[in-house]
């Protein structure tokens, strides 16, 4: 029966609503789960909620600390987007991460530069330095089909043990702990207002976010990358250089992904350190899942696991939970989504299984 | 009195219906099979011949009647009951596991274990002694990764055989067969008809349904036409069962002589995936207002062909040349800027993609060129009123321009894939299998395109592994044997029985023993 | 000075062997996975979970075998979940590993604020490692002895199971069947065996073996708890996979140069090499050994040169 139609009939609901029910029903079935982990270790979920809540958007000065949380996350996971619109897995962000922050506060604690450029040159070091981290697995992806799924793991571990090795046996700060000299007053990313460390990174990744869109929707390269994600060989068929772009899909998202660290370095701890943000890179790849691969729906998610970071330096204060159980809502909310979205772009009618060797 | 004849029958399938959803792919079938006959089931793409088949072999319940097996009435809620009353089936698409050997093949799911662990020695055993007494031989200990297409079906018939099989039921089974292959099998099922056993055999090709047949059944959106003895039935009339009309099936009208070549391919060789010789040779050259087509058994290096000439794989050696300019190992943007169009053999792999809308896959090749960017932006307003001006010309039923192509039914998708590539005005076209799954009725319709565009003064590579689209078609006809064209023929003058023996390599193993 | 580089060596290899161990159980029991079809990244959780309970366990039963169970019996749960979620919800074999290592991670660590109220590692000595084995006989002929005895059980059982996996899997029909399953599924179902369950099953012995991986890791040698103790063990068991396609004798091989790295690089620290450079060596080592791989698996780009044309065969028929 190779006639029969294979959508069911259009149901009058369009498609982004769709996609928008099962996400939020996916969250209240993980936030559930999550509610039942906290009772498992002894808390009471509607207490640990509510502190999560009030430390997240309880005051000005907390709403500020959600978004100063959730800019990385906004950057990382504008990065991952880029990957899985084209249909790759860049699980290396955090790596990219790390190599980004070290470069852009290298060059902020080593070159002597005018205030303003020395921040473009520092985040630009810091793009560059994300970019060249993900070249050997994006070249090997694309020639020779290594699977960058694990190849971009594994650069992980290496990037943030050479960026520990760095700070600690090379740059390290006379009198410090495992940091390096704080970086020149000229390469402070400006901050958006006082008392709070909230800074242009910000504005950066919303503007990452909303060109990242225009882009895959009204440009011909956009139209290509998207098209080369849901089906490569319809790609080349049609004269899209698919190596080509798989080489400059993940460099571009290796160079947000470093770009996210150098956000990180000059704008909030203004040195390296070693752990100076953990995490992030993965909270993105999950808010690039979680918004279905949507560049805004990518802000959304970030500031939602920002409010959840930032507020659960508070549950931690006021309840005995851990601030990882965070973590754990995260990964319930993606299993959710996993099971009822993700399933739609996989396979379909060409019956293509991408992740199989 | 039922009785008595209910026992004359092998299978009788009584007031049948099966839906998908809106959708009824049987509407009250009544479809009853003589023991030790061979009775086809014919009916165009979609007409419901594998949905039937499907509900007698258990892979689908149908909505309501009722089903016998040699006059009792049985239940068949999975294949496996169906196995168990002595059916088999043979798929169209070989369902063989490539790294198992030939004997791991056939007793997969009913292993002979000893001791926890399986036995091989006594299922090759059993394989040998299967193979004598059937007549279809096979090596058991061989791999099936390196078996012709012609024995991985004999290890598909054994398998059923092997499981016990007295109706066997064959889907489209000479599709990947030469025609001399092809009668091999048919000497084969005449063979088990002779042992007792019943054949069901699923087809669209008319002549071998007349030529091998007892009797045949004929569905239509559905429903059953009518049953007959293949004596006296002709094409002509078979065909206008299944159609609801009469079907043109002369060649082509033609006039006008070829201008200027547009391909040359000179001393082409390429390597398939493995890297072993896919393409040995090939020259070819197609002229302005002509088609060339290349026939073959499927799997003899046109899909080399078709991607080397297309940009998608770069050739080994030899030139090529379109619109003069040099495309060999050029990609496929290159090639396309040429003045290539293209047709994918397989249009879900290539064709489209079925998760964007109509008009996302319209612009495909084009999303660069003035008439559909600016400045790198594409405009959306130009490509809507292009893919709804191909919606109406090409006759594709849609909701619309945004609606998915997988919302399309097969036919339609092809349709979508021929209005992009026909409508750029491009010199060159080369297209791969333009009918395969399109019912007879749309099958014309692209066939009439094809011709309309010869007529504009377009030059056509035609490959198809359906002889008559082929003869139907061409100005020229090659045929391609192992990667090599072997024969050069004139469709005018030649006869199925030629080209035949030419797709089995008769001439070319001629030469190389001289 | 001879005596002394022999014992250098023999104690080398008794150490590759030692941190071969958690990797090759954990690899093996991906060869399950990655035969059935199933691209599983999250071996790196199940091991995690495997040797936070370990140690629980052995904590509450006062014995190894206590932890064993429990951390084998979490390793599943998790495995469980996995299948769930990939083969009967069809859900990305990804996307949904990647949660449940997230999770393993963010799980072990509130569970140890919560039963501990620490944050970090556990070191307890309420908890009973794994006991060594001394092999009759063996034990005391001096190199021998040395390279064969005095492990603890799971690294016995790892090497066995080497041969163990292979007769499963390329001698039995519930092996035949994983293969089927990766292999060509459509014709495993037209057969009547059922893929799905297949799945479930080979992730089930998955479990089974990445929970025995991670208890290694927390009572074998090492007796403690610390956060993400897998450290990255678990994807390279996946890297290990992608290159020996879940074949037990190329997965032993793989997994042995992952030991030797291992073991090589705790000897560079010895020697005054930084811990952060030492600990990055078998990552280095196994994503070279992913891109070498695929480098030698590559599709060939073939030029043919007029001399060595492949039967060249000029047949223009003329159609008689």
């Amino acid at each position: 029966m190779t006639d029969i139609p294979l959508a069911r009939p259009e149901r009058h609901v369009p498609v982004w609503a769709q996609g928008l029910i099962g996400q939020m029903l996916a969250l209240l079935i993980a936030l559930a789960g999550g509610a039942v982990i906290i009772w498992l270790v002894g808390e009471s979920p509607l207490h640990v909620y509510e502190v999560l809540l009030r430390g997240a958007l309880g005051s000005a000065e907390n709403v500020a600390g959600s978004l100063l949380q959730a800019t990385p996350i906004i950057v990382c996971g504008v990065a991952a987007c880029v990957a899985l619109r084209g249909g790759l897995f860049n699980i290396g962000v955090e790596g990219q991460l790390y190599v980004g922050g070290f470069a852009a506060a290298w060059v902020g604690f080593t070159l002597n530069l005018p205030a303003g450029l020395h921040v473009v040159v520092g985040l630009g070091a810091g793009m560059l330095a994300g970019a060249l981290w993900i070249i050997l697995p994006a070249i090997m992806r694309a020639r020779f089909n290594a699977n960058e799924v694990v190849s971009t793991i594994l650069m992980n571990y290496v990037a943030v043990l050479l960026t520990s090795y760095l700070t600690i046996a090379v740059f390290k700060r006379p009198g410090g702990w495992s940091e390096t000299a704080p970086i020149a007053q000229t390469a402070y990313l400006p901050q958006l207002m006082d008392g709070s460390r909230v800074n242009l990174g910000l504005i950066i990744g919303l503007a990452l976010a909303l060109g990242l869109y225009l882009f895959l929707r009204y440009t011909g390269a956009g139209y290509a990358v998207s098209t080369m994600g849901s089906n490569p060989k319809f790609a080349a068929y049609g004269g899209v250089r698919v190596k080509r772009n798989i080489v400059a899909v993940l460099m571009t998202s290796g160079a947000i992904g470093g770009l996210a660290g150098g956000i990180e370095t000059l704008g909030v701890h203004r040195r390296f350190m070693e752990g100076f943000a953990p995490g992030f890179g993965f909270d993105g790849v999950i808010a690039a899942l979680l918004a279905n691969g949507n560049p805004l729906g990518v802000v959304v998610a970030a500031l939602f696991f920002g409010a959840l970071r930032k507020g659960s330096l508070l549950m931690e204060v006021e309840t005995g939970a851990s601030r990882e159980i965070i973590t754990v809502i995260q990964a319930l909310i993606i299993l959710c989504v996993s099971a009822q979205i993700l399933i739609r772009r996989r396979g379909g009618i060409s019956g293509e299984k991408r992740w199989k060797f | 009195m039922a009785a008595d004849i209910a026992a004359d029958f092998a299978i009788e399938m009584i007031g049948i219906t099966k839906r998908f959803g809106p959708l009824t792919a049987n509407r009250d079938v009544s479809f009853a099979v003589r023991k030790g006959e061979i009775h086809a089931l014919v009916g165009e793409n979609g007409a419901g011949k594998t949905t039937l088949m499907n509900v007698l072999f258990g892979m689908h319940l149908p909505d309501s009647g009722q089903i016998k097996v040699n006059g009792a009435q049985v239940e068949i809620t999975s294949p496996q009951v169906a196995i168990g009353l002595g059916l088999g089936m043979v798929h169209q698409h070989f369902k063989l596991v490539p790294s198992l050997t030939v004997a791991e093949n056939i007793f997969l799911g009913m292993e002979i274990v000893r001791g926890g662990l399986i036995d091989s020695a006594s299922q090759v055993a059993a394989v040998r002694a299967l193979s004598a007494s059937s007549g279809l031989a096979v090596d058991p200990t061989r791999v099936v990764r390196d078996l012709s297409v012609g024995s991985e079906q004999r290890v598909e018939i054994l398998k059923v055989l092997a499981r016990g099989a007295r109706i066997v039921i064959l889907d489209e089974p000479t599709a990947v067969l030469t025609p001399q292959e092809g009668r091999d099998l048919f000497r084969t099922l005449r063979g088990f008809t002779d042992q007792g056993m019943t054949v069901i055999l699923i087809s669209h090709h008319l002549d071998e349904v007349l030529e091998v047949s007892d009797t045949v059944t004929v569905l239509r959106d559905g429903a059953v036409i009518g049953t007959e003895p293949a004596k006296g039935l002709t094409e002509a009339r078979l065909a206008q069962m299944m159609v609801g009309r009469p079907v043109d099936f002369g060649r082509k009208r033609r006039d006008g002589t070829a201008g200027a070549p547009v391909l040359t391919l000179t001393r082409v060789h390429a390597r398939d995936d493995r890297g072993l010789p896919a393409l040995m040779d090939v020259s070819l050259t197609v002229h302005a207002g002509e088609i060339v087509a290349i026939a073959g058994v499927d799997g003899n290096g046109q899909t080399e062909l078709a991607e080397v000439v297309a940009g998608l794989r770069a050739p080994s050696y030899g030139s090529m040349n379109l619109n003069g300019r040099d495309i060999a190992g050029a990609p496929a943007d290159i090639v396309r800027g040429a003045g290539l169009a293209h047709v994918p053999a397989d249009r879900l792999v290539r064709g489209v993609d079925v998760q964007a809308s109509i008009m996302s896959n319209i612009l495909m090749g084009r999303q660069d060129s003035p008439a559909f960017s600016k400045g790198g932006m594409i405009r959306w307003g130009r490509v809507r009123a292009e893919a709804a001006a191909l919606i109406k010309r090409f006759d594709i039923r849609t909701q619309g321009p945004d609606a998915p192509v997988k919302s399309l039914s097969g036919g339609n998708m092809q349709k979508v894939v021929l209005a992009r590539e026909f409508s750029q005005g491009k010199q060159f076209l080369l297209i791969d299998q333009p009918t395969r799954g399109v019912d007879i009725g749309a099958t014309e319709g692209i066939h009439d395109e094809i011709m309309r565009r010869r007529a504009e003064g377009v030059a056509i590579l035609l490959i198809s592994v359906q002889l008559d689209e082929c003869m139907k078609l061409a100005d020229r006809l090659l045929v391609m044997f192992q990667g090599c064209l072997v024969a050069e023929l004139d469709p005018k003058t030649v006869t199925v029985n030629e080209i035949g023996l030419h797709m089995m390599g008769a001439s070319h193993n001629r030469k190389a023993s001289a | 000075m001879e005596i002394l580089t022999q014992v250098f060596t023999i104690s080398l290899i008794a150490a590759i062997l030692r941190t071969t161990a958690p990797i090759l159980l954990v690899a093996l029991g991906g060869a399950f996975t990655t035969k059935a079809g199933i691209f599983n990244i999250g071996l790196e959780g199940q091991m995690l979970m495997g040797a936070f309970f370990g140690v629980l366990g052995s904590m509450w039963t006062g014995s190894a075998l206590g932890g064993l169970v429990f951390g084998v019996t979490a390793s599943v749960l998790m495995a469980v979940i996995f299948s769930v979620f990939v083969v009967t919800l069809r859900a990305n074999e990804v996307v949904v590993g990647l949660a449940l290592n997230i999770m393993a991670g963010g799980l072990t660590i509130s569970l140890t604020k919560a039963i501990f109220g620490v944050r970090g590692s556990i070191v307890n000595p309420a908890i009973v490692g794994m006991p060594r084995i001394h092999v009759p006989l063996i034990h005391d002929i001096r190199p021998l002895g040395q390279i064969l005895s005095g492990y603890t059980p799971l690294v016995y059982t790892a090497f066995a199971l080497v041969f163990l996996v292979w007769v499963i899997l390329f001698r039995t029909r519930l092996g035949l069947y994983i293969r089927v399953t990766g292999e060509k599924p459509e014709a495993a179902q037209s057969l009547g065996i059922r893929t799905a369950r297949m799945q479930h099953i080979a992730s089930l012995i998955c479990g089974v073996l990445a929970g025995a991986a991670g208890v290694h890791l927390s009572l074998g040698y090492i007796v403690m708890f610390a956060e993400n103790m897998s450290s990255g063990r678990g994807f390279m068991a996946v890297a290990v996979l992608i290159f020996s396609g879940g074949d037990p004798v190329k997965v032993l091989l793989g997994c042995l140069l992952f030991g030797f790295a291992d073991a090589a690089s705790l000897r560079l620290q010895t020697m005054g090499v930084s811990s952060y450079l030492v600990l990055m060596v078998p990552f280095v080592v196994s994503v070279s050994a992913l891109f070498l791989l695929s480098w030698r698996q590559r599709p060939k780009i073939i030029r043919e040169t007029l001399q060595h044309l492949t039967a060249p065969v000029v047949a223009k028929g003329q159609g008689s």
